[in-house]
């Protein structure tokens, strides 16, 4: 913490060797978030790159208030409801693992994250977005449901119903797969 | 796949642990770099920056001001060049204040010495000083006594 403090303070008089270290520190838990929220890898990249950009411009006035992760999580959920409102009315529900290619590296490391993040990106999939968007900040990037509402501007019952409904809606879904 | 008791536990375990790709590191860093110089060459602190970002620069700033303000008044308002002091105007004129009833005021107001006082205004106001007349010369010539 006392650590990331420092970086920020660095990044602030313009380290960019700090502002690296912060991208290394959240790029795969940011990425693993937009993916989720957005079952679209190449959007969901776009997001995170916007957000880091973004973050960048913020050198030598970022003023940070709570944590940087909970920071970062709450820009790129706001980038990637944008993103999901501009987004063509298409179906990826079912598409969703072959939306996991990207414009970058390699294929099999891109398999296996497809793998690893497929299952419940699908299932996430099938939950409205709202709701979707609640659970994952709670229980992946673990903030709490005052920060949440705070982020997403909304009220702290209406995050709780979300989030209830939302789960609800999971396990539904998850118990009538094990039904069928 | 079996029935999930806790649907909480589930999605964190399934938390999806993604990497992102070197091209991607590449682009994002790029980007973000080039927009730091830009912000850092825009926003290059001026003297009025720094003054507003300072409590102590901002009070300094107001006391300059200030002090430029009031040397600017005295500037363009130059006080009055002192006046030679005026002539004490007084109630009486020298003659009237050697009259016997004038001095005769005087003695019972206070004595001898407030008859000499009365009489040196007097001739100070006449700007002439008897060398040699003393009071009891005055006194006789004035009152024939």
């Amino acid at each position: 913490m006392i650590d990331e403090k420092l970086l920020i303070w660095k990044f602030n008089r313009g380290s960019k060797d700090a502002f690296q270290m912060l991208y290394e520190k959240y790029k795969d838990d940011l990425l693993g978030l937009a993916i989720t929220l957005l079952r679209d890898r190449s959007l969901a990249e776009d997001v995170v790159h916007d957000v880091f950009v973004s973050f960048a411009g913020t050198t030598g006035s970022f003023h940070l208030s709570g944590t940087l992760k909970g920071y970062l999580s709450t820009c790129v959920a706001n980038a990637a409801r944008d993103r999901n409102r501009l987004r063509s009315h298409r179906d990826v529900e079912l598409e969703a693992a072959e939306a996991m290619g990207c414009d970058s590296g390699d294929p099999v490391e891109h398999a296996i994250d497809s793998e690893q993040s497929g299952r419940l990106t699908q299932l996430l999939g099938r939950v409205a977005y709202e709701q979707r968007e609640v659970i994952v900040l709670h229980l992946h990037q673990e903030m709490r449901f005052k920060e949440i509402a705070e982020a997403l501007g909304i009220s702290i019952n209406t995050a709780q119903s979300r989030y209830r409904y939302g789960l609800e809606k999971l396990r539904s879904i998850m118990n009538s797969m094990v039904t069928k | 796949m079996k029935p999930v008791k806790n649907i909480e536990e589930f999605v964190k375990l399934e938390k999806p642990h993604v990497k992102t790709g070197g091209a991607m590191d590449e682009r994002t860093l790029n980007d973000s770099f080039a927009v730091m110089d830009e912000t850092i060459r825009a926003g290059k602190p001026n003297a009025a920056g720094i003054i507003l970002r300072s409590r102590a620069a901002k009070l300094a700033a107001a006391a300059v001001i200030l002090v430029g303000f009031g040397l600017l008044m005295v500037y363009r308002n130059p006080p009055m060049p002192q006046q030679p002091p005026q002539t004490e105007i007084v109630a009486k004129s020298p003659a009237e204040m050697l009259t016997a009833m004038s001095l005769n005021m005087a003695w019972r107001r206070g004595g001898i010495e407030a008859v000499d006082e009365q009489s040196s205004k007097a001739f100070k106001m006449l700007e002439s000083k008897p060398a040699k007349a003393s009071i009891q010369e005055l006194l006789l010539e004035l009152n024939g006594v």
